[in-house]
């Protein structure tokens, strides 16, 4: 059963002093399955938040289909059913984290009063904000807004969570925090999928990949097929000059020259081994360079 | 309807928790207070002179309430991009604009409770008479105020808050001098500036249709009539308002 599925979107935008017409979707597809955690990447401005903006009909688009479990447009039902984080959040700040998510619960749900206290306290211990609960958001932490923002996408119990930048601008603990919350949703049997800059925490976390380049998608499907996709790289580790050294090749000819190149220089090869390409390497490669994976 | 309710209480909340208000608030009372000194300078006119200034400053508060805090309703939402987390929840875009009126129109009703306590407080201290005219006046800064929030609501959907602010004075000088300026239109000479001037005034509403302060300061008989159609006169103009900026909302991108 898909959750969501994005047919042949095409989006753009009248520009600048004298309007111009700029393109920013150019016929986007693809389809998210529950229980799956997707990344969605790509460069600045290659479309990502649009295509958001899109799916959750914040913009609207030109062309192409939108639907959601199995075939449903976006409508009161399935915006019951759908959770959002944008990018860089900026929280209603005179509420405290506990209004804070009432609010947002008492807008999507038809839950009893004590059903949603209950759902609350559960999701403020989930998040780390049990003590800040009855704090004003003004006093909150950056990392600590991500997270009540995290919480508020969650409180109704949605079946599709799509975050924009949900790590950006945190630091290691936060990330490691947002990103054990996003697993253990996907393992409650909801899609998350989310755009992100940060390519080590998507590579650690994600099963599959949407890369976006130009409004257009160059790549849907397994994190790991992707990168097989993308072939290998050799490392070879040296010594040279007292130290330590490193150096990769992406194939086993480029690498025997190397390798010749160095001994010649006196310097001794101290292993050789055959990598997979990290996803930013094989992003840079896709996503920038424009090579088809 | 629920979910018109529950951001209407945020707002409420919103508005309240903020120190903007209690500005607006000091700064009216002060005025009606004001109100009381200048009403020791005349000996006969003394209660007149108090009711009219009281009532001014209560209208004053009230535009301020409607024009300023007004301008920053949806704004603010906007440029801070709550409104993305709001809209999609199960919330039309009519349903968002309409609580977020009815939150500000809750904040009116209070602001306006409070300062007409406070001219009240002043008219029992002074021994002044209170008539059922008081309250009618009352009533007419409310329709204005009414009609103002969806003059500045229509504005915001479009416009920054600067320029909301701006379109919304135009609308209240305008909406109270439409009588004198309609006499200098007719005796004009230019045709083409007869008519654009037409244009514009009978695009504004005439907020002097709900100027019944002279009715309590004389002591003037109150008519239905005149309550009714003024009434209606304001609904429609706020409904239409809102209407018109829910229309141009729903196609609005948010980028």
């Amino acid at each position: 059963m898909a959750i969501l599925t994005v047919e042949d979107l095409y989006k753009s935008y009248r520009k600048g002093f004298i309007p111009r017409q700029q393109t920013v979707l150019n016929g986007v597809n693809f389809t998210l399955q529950p229980g799956t955690i997707t990344g969605f990447l790509g460069a600045n401005g290659a479309g990502k938040t649009t295509t958001m903006k899109c799916v959750l009909g914040l913009a609207q688009f030109h062309q192409g289909k939108v639907s959601f479990f199995e075939g449903q447009p976006l409508n009161q039902e399935v915006k019951n059913r759908i959770g959002f984080l944008p990018e860089r959040p900026y929280f209603y700040e005179y509420l405290t984290g506990e209004e804070f998510l009432k609010f947002y619960g008492q807008l999507s749900l038809k839950m009893t009063r004590f059903d949603l206290q209950q759902r609350i306290t559960n999701l403020l211990e989930l998040v780390g904000l049990t003590e800040a609960r009855h704090r004003r958001l003004r006093a909150y932490s950056k990392g600590m807004l991500q997270k009540i923002g995290f919480a508020q996408a969650l409180v109704h119990r949605p079946d599709l969570v799509i975050l924009d930048e949900p790590v950006s601008g945190l630091d290691p603990d936060g990330r490691m925090a947002i990103a054990e919350l996003i697993k253990q949703v996907a393992s409650e049997g909801a899609a998350v999928f989310f755009s992100s800059h940060l390519m080590h925490d998507t590579e650690k976390l994600c099963q599959n990949l949407i890369i976006l380049r130009s409004g257009k998608v160059m790549y849907e499907g397994a994190m790991d097929l992707f990168l097989e996709k993308m072939g290998i790289s050799i490392e070879i580790i040296y010594f040279e000059n007292n130290q330590k050294k490193s150096l990769r090749e992406d194939n086993i000819d480029s690498a025997q020259r190397k390798i010749k190149i160095l001994m010649g220089q006196g310097a001794s090869i101290l292993e050789v081994r055959q990598n997979r390409k990290s996803l930013e390497e094989a992003f840079v490669q896709t996503a920038l360079r424009g090579s088809a994976a | 309807m629920k979910s018109i309710g529950i951001i209407a209480l945020n707002t409420y909340r919103e508005i309240i928790r903020d120190r903007i208000l209690y500005g607006i608030l000091v700064f009216a009372i002060l005025l009606i207070g004001l109100s009381m000194a200048l009403g020791q300078l005349s000996f006969a006119e003394q209660a007149r002179i108090t009711a009219s200034f009281g009532m001014t400053g209560i209208q004053i508060g009230a535009a301020i309430v409607s024009i300023f805090l007004g301008s920053t309703l949806v704004t603010k939402e906007i440029e801070k991009k709550t409104i993305m987390t709001l809209l999609v929840r199960p919330v039309s875009r009519t349903q968002f604009l309409l609580g977020k009126s009815l939150g500000l129109i809750f904040v009116q009703v209070t602001v306006m409770g409070i300062l007409m306590s406070v001219l009240l407080g002043i008219f029992k201290f002074m021994g002044v008479l209170i008539e059922p005219q008081a309250f009618v006046a009352i009533y007419g800064i409310f329709l204005e105020s009414l009609v103002l929030l969806g003059v500045t609501l229509f504005f915001s959907i479009f416009a920054t808050s600067m320029m909301v602010v701006a379109f919304a004075l135009g609308v209240f000088l305008i909406g109270h001098w439409i009588d004198s300026l309609n006499y200098f239109v007719k005796k004009g000479q230019s045709e083409w500036i007869k008519e654009a001037t037409q244009f514009i005034l009978k695009a504004t509403p005439n907020l002097e249709r709900f100027n019944w302060r002279n009715l309590m300061i004389y002591s003037d008989p109150i008519s239905s009539k005149m309550l009714i159609q003024a009434s209606l006169y304001a609904m429609v103009w706020f409904v239409f308002l809102v209407a018109l900026a829910g229309f141009i909302f729903r196609r609005r991108d948010f980028v």
